[in-house]
């Protein structure tokens, strides 16, 4: 008797030899994570959230899998032609990665594109289109919803343009760079219709802010008319691209900016009246002078001529001084 | 502005009393404070007023209540009503024609068109007009409402929708008065012991304490001595309690010496009537909107049938109220559904059109234009259909009465203490507010309820109703507390949508959005509103 019970403990004890490995406090946490995450992130969950924002459609008009979950959710339809709804998450991605890109390569319009969309937050937005409907010319503006494209600006070449005028200036400045009316990148990345029709507005009126204040299209022009976008219009890109981007420029390029040509920007921007509330193609035809005195803009030092100058200024000391 | 009494017997310094008297009041009107020095003038010829500017004998009265307006006539008839007061020899002095125009009102057969004074009563001040006095309201042209819709001005997004079955009635104001003034008529019919005394076209020329002399002549001084009503047809009461709902310039409340304290806010309500293109077909609510410049309500009436109060700065007052009608029209349509943008772009062309009717034509095409662009833009901004804006926008004016545009400065004030000895406020001689809310005439129908439940408790208890310390007192305590917190809010409601500071105006939008997800809160607001405690 005695033997056969001393085998029975032997052979429970061999059974189970040590401390069980799954504890109660490890059931339960485990039974506890299940439920909480079923209920969170189960299929019953996502159906009561997909119902609720109305995407759910009556599985039995479709295929009959009803446990089939939509994984490729956007946040909107496209509200407008090439729109392509981001997350926010994804917009803030695209900010980081296109403002460190841009830093770099500014050449790069790709860069400058997706930094602007992703920078253009609704609330400027908002502000430039009261300040576009307060006026008589931005409303039309916003009503007949004006597009500039290579095409249209092309079309005006032909055109009798009297000398001095807005036309003119324009098509002189862009034979003095060696450049065309180019058709600037579609807006793709803003939710709301109207706001992305400002903000193609904005970019496509670029080109006439560097004509009627004959800035060239190298990297301090660029900079200068930034700033005076920065200050006319309040663009959030072109704040950020004027603080930052002369870090990179040599000594000689940041002097000029910093002591001629930001200060002109900053008070030209500021005092003029807005610039996106002017109608470019009907005032083609204007004295250019008088278009500039009505907005409140006069023209800064010539840019390439004071290169041109101080380059063969500082040749001419080195030449001397440095034999 | 006030009449001269008629001189019978002339006393020198009695015609420099009445014109100090009548300038004051006016000099009044721009202060905030009202001017005590008036009641030196009184005391100085005390000595000369009594009894000598008239033959005619001082009439006594047990309650004299001067103003018939909407306040002073249910008073009046929850007066006569209650079995605990209907004894008293009541008076009721108004300057307007009562006995022609109200009967004229009450009996109007069809409501052909709605007046423009209309304020929104609660379902509990309903109750006590219906119930408690019974009173002969036009049901015709009274129209319950039930919910508030509350919008900001500079967001689309930003909006609460308050939803209770009947949360409001829109009655006109001679809606009330009428009936009330028939139901006195018909209690003088059946009562003619003590019928009340409707003393109309009668205006209160002056009120004086009687003279000391006369008061000791038994040896005891009067410390109560009761006061004198001079009106300008010459008669005299003398009253054992005087009563003012006599409005906001209350000569009542210059008597007692009561300050008040407040200001006028720099701006001017313009009211109107408005016809609808259809009647509201789903839900019968009133609409508010706080635009930067001051709010705009919207608020229902019968049928199809609309008021509109509108407030906003005095030179847009003046400018809405001269444009011709279906500009003005067009104009409330685009308040409630543009941005603020357009508005200031219309304000801007309207103030320069001078007589160009071209101008108007081009608004009234712009105002069109842009209302279908953005309907549009917000159907598909919420992923919904056509029935968006029916849903979240007011139902669109098809044309303003004519003359029925006015306006009217806005203004918040309250007197220090509602009661003085003899004498008590009701209404608007006590509180004056900003209709946003539309709490001033609930108040002052509040302050009625509450003072005929005082009397009544001092008059079973046999003691003199006119005592501040026996029976008025308990009247200010009750409605005090309870005003005061309504004006207050309702200024503060004002001030806080009332300034364009990014940082307060995202802050409200994005409050109204948590007000109108919170049930629990919005439901302590629409107590608060439709009069529930």
């Amino acid at each position: 008797m005695l033997a056969k019970k001393s085998v029975l403990k032997v052979a429970a004890l061999a059974k189970n030899p040590q401390p069980p490995l799954i504890s109660r406090t490890f059931i339960t946490q485990a039974v506890i994570t299940g439920l909480a995450s079923h209920f969170i992130f189960g299929k019953d969950a996502q159906l009561a959230d997909n119902i609720e924002n109305g995407k759910y459609s009556n599985p039995s008009t479709k295929s009959n899998d009803t446990t089939s979950i939509d994984l490729f959710k956007r946040p909107m339809e496209p509200q407008y032609d090439g729109h392509v709804p981001l997350y926010l998450h994804e917009k803030f991605l695209m900010y980081l990665v296109s403002s460190a890109k841009s830093y770099y390569h500014p050449e790069d319009g790709i860069n400058i594109v997706q930094l602007g969309e992703s920078t253009a937050i609704p609330c400027c937005l908002e502000n430039l289109k009261q300040i576009m409907l307060k006026d008589d010319v931005g409303r039309r503006i916003l009503r007949e919803r004006p597009n500039i494209s290579s095409e249209t600006l092309e079309a005006f070449r032909g055109s009798n343009l009297p000398p001095n005028s807005v036309g003119m200036t324009y098509f002189k400045w862009l034979d003095k760079e060696g450049v065309g009316p180019d058709t600037r990148a579609p807006v793709q990345y803003i939710d709301d219709p109207d706001h992305a029709y400002i903000f193609k507005r904005y970019r496509q009126c670029h080109d006439f802010y560097h004509a009627i204040n004959d800035l060239p299209i190298n990297i301090e022009g660029e900079i200068t008319v930034k700033c005076l976008e920065a200050c006319n219009i309040g663009i959030p890109m072109a704040i950020m691209g004027s603080i930052f981007a002369p870090f990179r420029l040599k000594k000689a390029q940041k002097e000029r900016l910093y002591d001629i040509y930001l200060p002109w920007a900053v008070k030209q921007g500021l005092n003029s009246k807005p610039l996106i509330n002017v109608y470019w193609e009907e005032i083609m035809h204007k004295d250019v002078n008088e278009v500039r005195e009505s907005l409140g803009i006069s023209k800064p030092p010539d840019l390439r001529a004071l290169r041109k100058e101080q380059r063969r200024l500082r040749k001419e000391l080195k030449i001397r001084y440095e034999r | 502005m006030f009449r001269r009494v008629p001189p019978l017997k002339r006393i020198n310094k009695a015609s420099s009393n009445i014109s100090t008297l009548g300038s004051s009041i006016v000099n009044a009107i721009n202060h905030s404070k009202s001017t005590t020095p008036l009641l030196s003038n009184y005391y100085s010829t005390i000595a000369a007023n009594e009894n000598n500017s008239s033959t005619l004998p001082v009439k006594s009265t047990d309650i004299l209540i001067v103003g018939g307006g909407p306040a002073g006539l249910t008073l009046a008839a929850a007066i006569k009503l209650s079995p605990n007061l209907k004894h008293f020899k009541t008076t009721l002095v108004d300057a307007g024609n009562l006995s022609e125009n109200l009967p004229k009102f009450h009996n109007l057969s069809s409501s052909a068109y709605m007046t423009n004074r209309v304020v929104s009563i609660t379902p509990q001040n309903m109750d006590f007009l219906t119930g408690d006095l019974n009173l002969p309201l036009q049901f015709n042209r009274i129209q319950p409402f039930d919910g508030i819709y509350v919008s900001d001005g500079l967001n689309d997004t930003s909006r609460m929708a308050m939803d209770r079955e009947s949360m409001g009635n829109m009655v006109e104001l001679l809606n009330i008065q009428s009936s009330a003034y028939m139901k006195l008529l018909e209690l003088n019919a059946n009562n003619n012991t003590n019928p009340i005394e409707i003393a109309d076209n009668c205006k209160v020329v002056d009120i004086v304490k009687p003279s000391t002399t006369n008061a000791t002549a038994n040896g005891v001084e009067n410390t109560n001595p009761w006061p004198y009503v001079k009106l300008d047809n010459g008669e005299t009461y003398k009253t054992r309690l005087l009563i003012g709902c006599d409005g906001f310039q209350s000569p009542v409340r210059k008597y007692a010496g009561i300050e008040t304290r407040g200001w006028f806010y720099n701006e001017w309500g313009v009211v109107a009537t408005m016809k609808l293109e259809y009647p509201p077909f789903n839900h019968i609510r009133g609409w508010q909107r706080f635009l930067p410049t001051g709010p705009i309500a919207h608020l229902p009436l019968p049928g199809d049938w609309a008021t509109l109060v509108w407030s906003t700065t005095p030179e847009l007052s003046k400018l809405l109220v001269s444009l011709p009608s279906n500009v003005f029209s067009k104009l409330v349509n685009a308040a409630f559904i543009l941005e603020d943008g357009d508005m200031q772009y219309y304000y801007r062309k309207l103030s320069d059109a001078a007589v160009d009717k071209r101008i108007f034509d081009e608004i009234i095409e712009d105002i069109d234009y842009r209302i279908e662009v953005k309907s549009q833009q917000l159907i598909n901004k919420n992923n919904s259909d056509m029935y968006y804006v029916d849903e979240n926008y007011p139902p669109p004016i098809k044309d303003t009465l004519e003359k029925s545009r006015a306006r009217f400065p806005m203004k918040m004030f309250h007197a220090d203490t509602y009661v003085a000895p003899r004498v008590c406020l009701v209404g608007d001689a006590a509180h004056a507010t900003h209709p946003l809310a539309g709490q001033g005439l609930n108040m002052g129908l509040g302050d009625s309820k509450s003072l005929v439940s005082v009397l009544e408790k001092a008059s079973s208890r046999g003691l003199d109703i006119g005592s501040v310390d026996l029976c008025l007192n308990d009247y200010w305590k009750d409605r005090y507390g309870t005003n005061m917190m309504l004006l207050g809010v309702v200024d503060k409601l004002h001030k806080l949508y009332g300034t364009r500071n990014e940082v307060v105006v995202g802050l409200r939008q994005w409050g109204l959005n948590v007000v109108n997800n919170l049930g629990d809160v919005k439901e302590f607001m629409m107590n608060v509103v439709s009069g529930r405690k």
